[in-house]
């Protein structure tokens, strides 16, 4: 198996599991459908093809809050284009200042074939809703013969220098949220209605799919590569770790 | 497949101004590197930018859509334009049922029909249940089937091959703002057309807490013994720094355009003119919420366009660290933090041989952007540059 992670992070994400009316909310996570669309979308495959987004879809799916940001409410007004009379009013959820790694897991070859897709997308990627375009590059690498639970423990933490300064010490775990293995037992699983099974406009369909939340101890940067790196927030630390100022 | 996107970025300072309200009547705000921000939604600058296009003359009004539930009434105009014998009511039948041959629901609004019935007028005209976004060209080929079907346009609506035509009609030759900004058509999902364009909300470089104007304003007509202001009340307003940015798939918006408005004309024609001017409207408009209070209007001091092969890519991380005024303004390290980054992330994810850049900017503050590509003198000569650039790469063969 291979893994193929993704970093999400952006002023705005919003990704809905449930709602289609006025009230558009958001989970505190990336749904499984909203980036399986995602690769999909940058792979080009087309909305009512749903024969080319099953293999997508049948990747294993999880993703690790590393800065979980904090919601805001969007207010929003539409007026009829020809009489100026107002349309449904409707309320939008976002998370603000939010970061996450998202990962799947399945074939190398088309696991790198969307990795390339990444790189020169047919329709670029957007972080659950059209008006949220990712900040920087999403894709994080490409890990051949690996695990999904041995990626998110082991890529290195990405939040922002900014929070990483504001929270000095830094958080001992991160939730993952991840799909159970086929022989695990999905006992104390939630249920979350985001397997992608269509996108075709007329008749957007999902499964509901299992999913396990997990704490992993912070996996710290090693230092060089990643978008992240070129900042250094811990040499305070390291500095302030020395005076016996922080504890562990 | 031939891939091209256009990333365009912009800074622009507002003074004192509520662009973009919320429920509450202040200014729309975000949170971003953990500071509040001033936020000017998508959909607001989509919504300037569509204004843009019709009053600035930046296309032909044919080559623009209208989205309405009045379909019916807007086809049963223009049934009556192509032949003027035809009765009103004629018109409006020919209309209803070319529409939902179409693809597009409709139906007669229940309070407008209760409501004629009570004052003894004429029965309103059927409507879509959505709001429907056609172009003056789809109306028009529409217009025509519905005269050819005349005679009996119930059983020549009913054969299989005019429906299709019916509905090929209303799926191609989109207008240039559906090509750009899509079509949601809730029960009609095969005439769906997904935007070429990314509009990101705007977002101020600093942090920005809103702020409220107490005022009062003076009964002209008083007597000297009522003293008293004739009413008060509060505006919330704030000044900002805001980065902009948008990509457009160009390929996707070739696509969606499909072989253009006329038949005399190159196939990269109404793709060149399309963004052109896309990116003069959105260099140029403005969102104009409470803008005669404000008198708000002012251009970008930046722009930064980039014509690219590999992914697009947003700048606005440059300015998740909030920028600080110490030095007077926010606009020069704005500037020069964007120049900075742009390079940056170029030279990390990029691919110079196949992207271009240009850059129009305003003033002595943005000096270092000036480095970032091939500078325009005006909006003009940028727009030109790049519908030019955008037609060459359309025309060359994928590699």
């Amino acid at each position: 198996m291979s893994v193929l992670a993704l970093r999400l992070a952006g002023p705005l994400q919003s990704w809905g599991a449930s709602s289609r009316f006025t009230r558009r909310t958001t989970e505190s996570a990336p749904t499984k459908s909203g980036v399986i669309g995602l690769l999909a979308a940058a792979a080009g495959i087309e909305r009512g093809d749903d024969g080319a987004l099953a293999p997508l879809a049948a990747l294993r799916f999880g993703v690790r809050i590393d800065q979980p940001g904090t919601r805001i409410r969007d207010f929003h007004t539409a007026h009829h284009g020809v009489t100026g009379a107002s349309m449904p009013l409707s309320e939008r959820y976002y998370l603000a200042d939010a970061v996450f790694v998202a990962a799947v897991e399945g074939d190398r070859t088309l696991l790198t074939s969307l990795d390339d897709a990444l790189r020169s997308p047919v329709y670029p990627p957007y972080l659950g809703r059209r008006s949220c375009p990712p900040a920087g590059p999403v894709d994080l690498g490409l890990y051949e013969d690996a695990g999904l639970e041995d990626v998110l423990r082991n890529v290195p933490w990405q939040a922002s220098a900014w929070y990483r300064r504001r929270h000095w010490t830094v958080p001992r775990t991160l939730t993952v949220l991840r799909e159970t293995t086929a022989d695990e037992p999905a006992v104390t699983a939630d249920v979350l209605r985001d397997q992608p099974v269509s996108f075709d406009a007329a008749h957007r369909r999902h499964a509901p799919r299992t999913v396990l939340t997990d704490p992993v101890p912070t996996p710290m940067p090693a230092g060089g590569g990643g978008p992240c790196d070129a900042h250094d927030p811990f040499a305070a630390l390291d500095a302030l770790a020395a005076l016996d100022i922080l504890e562990g | 497949m031939n891939r091209i996107f256009l990333d365009v970025h912009a800074l622009q300072t507002v003074p004192p101004s509520n662009l973009n309200r919320d429920d509450t009547g202040a200014p729309k705000t975000a949170v971003y590197g953990g500071v509040p921000r001033a936020r000017v939604s998508s959909q607001a600058w989509k919504r300037a930018i569509r204004t843009c296009f019709r009053d600035e003359h930046l296309l032909d009004p044919a080559e623009l859509g209208v989205r309405t539930k009045k379909i019916v009434e807007l086809l049963a105009d223009r049934i009556a334009g192509l032949d003027p014998s035809t009765e009103r009511e004629d018109a409006l039948r020919l209309a209803d049922e070319t529409v939902k041959a179409a693809g597009f629901k409709t139906e007669v609004p229940k309070r407008k029909a209760d409501q004629a019935k009570k004052d003894g007028g004429p029965a309103p005209a059927p409507e879509s249940k959505y709001l429907v976004f056609l172009s003056s060209r789809q109306l028009d080929g529409l217009a025509r089937l519905a005269l050819e079907g005349a005679a009996d346009i119930t059983a020549f609506l009913k054969t299989k091959e005019n429906k299709a035509r019916a509905r090929e009609l209303a799926d191609t030759r989109h207008s240039v703002d559906i090509a750009l900004f899509g079509r949601m058509v809730a029960d009609v999902a095969d005439i769906n057309v997904d935007a070429a364009v990314q509009v990101a909300h705007a977002l101020s470089v600093h942090r920005v807490d809103n702020e409220s104007d107490y005022y009062t304003a003076v009964d002209d007509e008083n007597t000297d013994e009522e003293t008293g202001a004739g009413m008060i009340g509060t505006v919330d307003f704030n000044s900002a720094t805001l980065y902009r940015y948008a990509a457009l798939g160009v390929h996707q918006l070739a696509a969606n355009l499909g072989e253009g408005l006329r038949d005399d004309e190159p196939r990269t024609e109404p793709v060149r003119r399309a963004v052109e001017a896309f990116v003069h409207a959105f260099v140029d408009s403005l969102p104009t919420g409470k803008i005669n209070t404000f008198g708000h209007h002012t251009e970008p001091d930046a722009v930064v366009v980039k014509l690219r092969t590999t992914r697009p890519i947003s700048c606005v991380a440059a300015f998740e660290d909030p920028v600080r005024s110490d030095g007077g303004g926010h606009l020069r390290e704005a500037a020069d933090r964007l120049a900075a980054y742009a390079s940056d992330v170029e030279r990390a994810y990029g691919n110079p041989e196949t992207t271009l850049t240009w850059v129009l900017r305003v003033g002595p503050a943005t000096q270092k952007l000036a480095d970032l590509g091939t500078e325009a003198g005006t909006l003009g000569e940028l727009t030109a540059a790049v519908g030019r650039a955008v037609a060459e790469r359309l025309e060359k063969k994928p590699a």
